[in-house]
């Protein structure tokens, strides 16, 4: 189990590392929108300084900008572009008949599924601490940044990994788990474009929260791109927690609930998709 | 010791409710033996393969490889079979002896064993210079000899082909055939082969099996398929004549049939090189003038085309109750009496 997992793990790296330009490409989105969109859309400069900052302080609930609201939430937003394109590999592998020399051999579906798993998240991780790591330069620059205005806790620390992380993995078990039940190509983006922007919007990783309408609030807090941001909010951001209705730890576990329920999904669905066929 | 590698019984495959592509099919292959699966493109040789490969679910009947029924215990046979698709399967972006690892580890092969076996299997394939260079640059034949380096890194004791040397050169197939020998006499490895190189079957396997539409037509060594044709042919041309010259090449004790095609009458016996000299003096007591003879053993091209043949059915002069007939016997020799 142990080496069959190691041994495919290093298989889905070497072939991340021989492509770069896919690592590149993915690094593009978040980059764009930090310098493009996150300079230009800095909304509390609506009301040209004639509104009460506290207004803005309890829509960003208890962000110090716009830009660090959403800096936080884009982290959310990478954990889904970035493991878009690993149920593609599903697919191309299957086509390629790479997946049915796998499926020949005697390692358990557990390692094939947990190896493309844990492959997957490594990249949209590494995407989430950059968007963190860059948007806080921007800062230091001079430019709309990330204003850390707590001082983080290590346990704190943690949540913010652990949040990352989940958030990652459940996303690529998602994508695992449409691209082990579909053989076409165009069927797999067709449905992922489909799932993608319901997500994504009605997330709260973009919008302020105390803009939108009561309804929106009570969807997009079962969004786990919404509790997985906010975890990081109520951890980075002085007085957050003055504005959420629960601690951290809640939305950790709601996240882990979404993930352990998308760990099953996909794992029965690579595990159908390597046994003989009918 | 097992009394077979490979026990199928009664083996059938309908895909979708509606392909009959495998149908009641029953055979054994002996440990160590090299088992040739013959048929025409669609006859069911891969279907049949997936299933002795725990890849497919048979509709019905069942399959035993080396000692495990294939459907109970899907892992366990994986561990003791190698097999090399029809298609390439090796991971293109990776390099040659990445994707040799990789199998290894997936077959749990220890690595004080896999490293010596890779080495020698990269030199003995000659894939060795390109080792390090990732697959997608490889040539067909380098990677058809690479899917055989990775279906054989386990030493498996039953190792399913299909249609292995499809696309090599010449040079490449004889390579590949010389190591797979070798691996028959140093383990005692049981091949199950399909191919439409009728001269390696015949070279290669010591029994052969052919398929059509599904169901096997005929089964033996490649010299009793040949001996079912009726033997030798030996071709007689003669001057113009009107004697009745097929009537007297019949007489002579021996012959099995004889069938004019213009001036030549091929007359099919067996063990004709000891025909010729009877056919000689019986055409010239009658007084017809011989212009050439000469003999042809029946090749494995001909068994197939017979059995499962579509062409040159008028010349060889077979009428369909002829054919049915022969196939009749070949079902009772194998204790099989459906059509
Ligand atoms: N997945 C499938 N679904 C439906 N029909 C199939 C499937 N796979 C094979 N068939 C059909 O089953 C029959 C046998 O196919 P199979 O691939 O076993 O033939 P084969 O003997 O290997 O032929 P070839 O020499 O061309 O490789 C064919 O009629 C084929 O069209
Ligand atoms: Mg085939």
């Amino acid at each position: 189990m142990i080496r069959e997992f190691v041994a495919l793990t290093r298989r889905e790296l070497l072939r991340l590392g021989r492509n770069p330009g896919a690592i590149l490409t993915s690094l593009l989105l978040p980059v764009l929108y930090l310098i493009l969109f996150g300079q230009a859309f800095n909304l509390q400069n609506l009301g040209g300084g004639r509104v009460d900052p506290a207004y803005f302080l309890a829509a960003f609930r208890g962000a110090p900008s716009y830009f660090s609201y959403f800096a936080a939430g884009m982290t959310g937003f990478v954990s889904v572009t970035a493991t878009l394109f690993i149920g593609a590999n599903v697919i191309f592998d299957r086509l390629f008949g790479i997946l049915k020399r796998t499926a020949a051999t005697p390692a358990p579906a557990a390692s094939i599924f947990g190896a493309r798993l844990v492959a997957g998240s490594i990249q949209p991780i590494g995407l989430a601490f950059l968007v963190l790591g860059l948007s806080v330069l921007l800062g230091r620059l001079g430019l709309s940044g990330l204003e850390i205005t707590a001082s983080v806790s290590p346990l704190g620390a943690v949540e913010i990994v652990l949040a990352v992380v989940v958030l990652s993995a459940m996303f690529a078990a998602l994508f695992l788990a449409i691209g082990f039940s579909l053989e076409q190509p165009q069927s797999y983006f067709a449905v992922v474009n489909t799932i993608n922007l319901p997500v994504l919007l009605t997330s709260a990783a973009l919008y302020p929260w105390g803009t939108m309408p009561p309804w929106f609030q009570s969807v997009a807090s079962f969004n786990p791109i919404t509790l997985a941001v906010d975890v990081l909010r109520e951890n980075l951001f002085a007085g957050a927690r003055s504005f959420y209705p629960y601690g951290p730890e809640v939305y950790l576990l709601g996240l882990l609930a979404w993930a352990g329920a998308m760990f099953v999904v996909a794992g029965l669905l690579a595990r159908r998709a390597l046994a003989p066929r009918r | 010791m097992l009394e077979s590698a490979i026990r199928v019984a009664h083996l059938s495959k309908t895909y979708n409710g509606k392909v009959r592509a495998v149908e009641d099919v029953s055979f054994s292959v002996l440990p160590g033996e090299a088992f040739g699966f013959l048929g025409p493109n669609g006859a069911g040789k891969t279907t049949t393969v997936s299933m002795l490969t725990a890849g497919l679910i048979p509709t019905s009947g069942r399959a035993v490889v080396d000692g495990v029924d294939v459907f109970r215990d899907p892992a366990a046979i994986q561990q003791r079979i190698g097999i090399v698709f029809q298609e390439s399967t090796a991971d293109p972006d990776l390099t040659g002896r990445e994707n040799l690892e990789l199998a290894a580890a997936l077959f749990r092969v220890p690595r004080a064993e896999s490293r010596p076996r890779i080495a020698s299997l990269l030199d003995r394939l000659q894939i060795g210079d390109a080792a390090h260079r990732l697959v997608k640059t490889y040539s067909g034949g380098m990677r058809r000899r690479l899917e055989l380096a990775v279906g054989i890194i386990h030493a498996p004791r039953v190792l399913f082909l299909d249609e292995p040397t499809l696309g090599l050169d010449p040079q490449g197939r004889a390579g590949f055939w010389q190591y797979v020998r070798e691996l028959r006499k140093d383990h005692g490895m049981t091949i199950f082969v399909t191919t439409h190189y009728l001269d390696e079957a015949d070279a290669i396997c010591e029994r052969l099996a052919i398929i059509d539409h599904g169901r096997l037509v005929a089964m033996g060594t490649p010299s009793e398929l040949k001996d079912r044709l009726g033997g030798d042919v030996v071709t007689v041309w003669t001057a113009r004549s009107d004697a009745p010259v097929a009537a007297v090449l019949s007489a002579v004790p021996g012959v099995v049939s004889v069938t004019r095609q213009e001036e030549a009458y091929r007359v099919k016996a067996p063990r004709g090189e000891s025909l010729i000299p009877l056919l000689v003096d019986a055409c010239t007591r009658a007084g017809i003038g011989l212009t050439g003879v000469s003999l042809k053993r029946p090749s494995l091209d001909e068994v197939f085309l017979e059995f499962t043949g579509r062409e040159f059915r008028e010349d060889e002069g077979a009428t369909a109750t002829d054919r049915a007939v022969r196939i009749g016997q070949v079902r009772e020799a194998f204790g099989r009496g459906r059509r």
